[in-house]
């Protein structure tokens, strides 16, 4: 176990992580200037630009907090660099936990044993990076095409109205499912999502009201910072 | 799009100085979008598969391709329909940009998706539109810049100021996302109760009822879309 953290934590391991952090910083900072030359074409002004950053910016910081919280458990297992670089790509905290203990497993030991040897963290690698390599070659090979079928559509005016209306229900739908996973797990999440679900038109009554539109933009950050006070209280 | 002029017509902006003002159409923009997108994604591709490589072949602690074949197809049982279920299902929110943006950085349901509706409604676009498409685009590039240098800053020297705080208050950070997600349905209810009705009906159900893990997403998705869609038709036959 010793001599797997140091190979683990080794510099090699680093660099490798630290080009897979870099490009996701880069791919980014890539879409944001694009997205920023684009802007005037769909009519989006400089101050409403900034306000989309800035709302993504504050939006991300809880949900950023409650990943990293979770992805410290993930260190202890296989090291610093491998959990950066696996945490900082698709896959979250828990199913990559699920992806090295598969993987230990297969070569015999449980992860985070003493027997865990430099080769079952090994395979625990190879797990995991197969594992979520799926999405991303999936993304990169196939995203051109739904692209295209979309832009096929897109050519009929009422097409787009439709088109308008399905990514609503689409985006109700896929919070429906999330918000329904965290409801089964207990009362406690239940209580959180109902308050949540209350406060929240509150936030947004308020940020109208009083032509407070940087309300609009905390709405999620405060959003969260009631749940987890709600949640505090209730634990 | 070849790599060799679009990295070139890109460093050329950039030695004259004009690329922040250059403007481009959303035609463009896409043509971009699908360039940059992928050799990003290839690229974090190619740099995630050296580290086991290396691993096995450089420092020569290969496990055996039976064992590595033995924990992926065990992995890949349960993660393998998400693989394609999951872009597919997306989709339709994230649109071309925000696909190769969430599917690199990760954390679509909990934290690209919420940011990227709360920044539309911020602005006033809507999902399915171009302007939404851009103002999604933005706020998840934000969304990810930050969550990554985030993460970064925590694993390189942070960490032990997390493990410093009281048990109580990290247990409850797993309320972070019934928060959100109870506050992303309120939002969009507002504007279409109804269809937050339905989609929360579906929700419990794919959740509570006999349906498969992997299929639950996509299932809720698509039922949701499809009674919406029919409940609008209806309601334009009446008026007309």
């Amino acid at each position: 176990m010793i001599e797997t953290m140091k190979v683990a934590n080794s510099f090699p391991m680093w660099i490798i992580a630290m080009l897979v952090v870099g490009t996701v910083i880069f791919q980014a900072v890539m879409f944001i200037r694009i997205a920023s030359r684009a802007s005037a074409d769909v009519g989006l002004t400089k101050s409403e630009v900034r306000a989309a950053v800035r709302t993504g910016a504050i939006s991300s910081l809880g949900p950023s907090f409650a990943i990293i919280i979770v992805a410290i458990s993930l260190i202890t297992f296989i090291g610093n660099p491998v959990t950066l670089m696996r945490i900082g790509i698709v896959g979250s905290a828990p199913i990559e936990t699920v992806g090295a203990s598969l993987g230990a497993q297969a070569a015999g030991v449980d992860l985070g044993s003493p027997e865990f040897s430099p080769q079952a963290f090994t395979n625990a690698v190879w797990v995991m990076t197969l594992g979520g390599m799926g999405w991303l070659l999936f993304t990169a090979l196939f995203t051109k095409s739904l692209g295209k079928m979309e832009a096929k559509v897109a050519k009929k005016k009422s097409n787009v109205t439709l088109m308008k209306a399905v990514s609503t229900a689409a985006m109700i739908g896929a919070f429906s499912y999330l918000g329904g996973s965290e409801m089964v797990k207990g009362v406690n999440e239940s209580i959180v999502f109902v308050v949540a679900f209350l406060v929240m038109p509150v936030i947004l009554w308020a940020s109208n009201r009083f032509k407070a539109s940087w309300l609009k933009e905390w709405s999620l950050g405060l959003i969260i910072v009631v749940g987890i006070s709600v949640g505090y209280l209730l634990l | 799009m070849t790599i060799s002029n679009e990295v070139e017509s890109e460093v050329v902006e950039q030695v004259q100085g004009k690329a922040a003002d250059n403007a481009i159409d959303f035609e463009t923009f896409h043509e971009k979008s699908h360039f940059w997108g992928r050799l990003t994604i290839w690229s974090v591709i190619i740099f995630t598969m050296s580290l086991p490589l290396y691993l096995s072949f450089g420092l020569g602690f290969h496990p055996g391709w039976s064992s590595i074949l033995a924990g992926f197809m065990a992995y890949a049982a349960i993660v393998a329909f998400v693989w394609v279920i999951e872009p597919i299902s997306y989709y339709p929110t994230l649109g071309v940009s925000g696909t190769y943006l969430a599917f690199l950085t990760g954390n679509i349901g909990n934290m690209c998706l919420p940011s990227a509706s709360i920044a539309q409604s911020v602005v006033g676009a809507e999902p399915g539109t171009r302007k939404g498409e851009i103002t999604a685009t933005l706020a998840i590039s934000a969304a990810s810049i930050v969550n990554t240098v985030f993460l970064l800053f925590v694993i390189l020297g942070g960490s032990y100021l997390i493990t410093m705080m009281p048990d109580s208050l990290t247990a409850a950070f797993k309320f972070v996302l019934p928060a959100i997600f109870g506050g992303v349905i309120a939002q969009f209810a507002l504007q279409k109760p109804l269809w937050g009705v339905i989609g929360i009906a579906f929700g419990l159900f794919v959740n509570l009822g006999p349906v498969p893990r992997p299929l639950q997403t996509f299932l809720c998705i698509l039922g949701t879309v499809v009674v919406c869609m029919l409940l609008e038709k209806m309601k334009n036959k009446k008026t007309a």
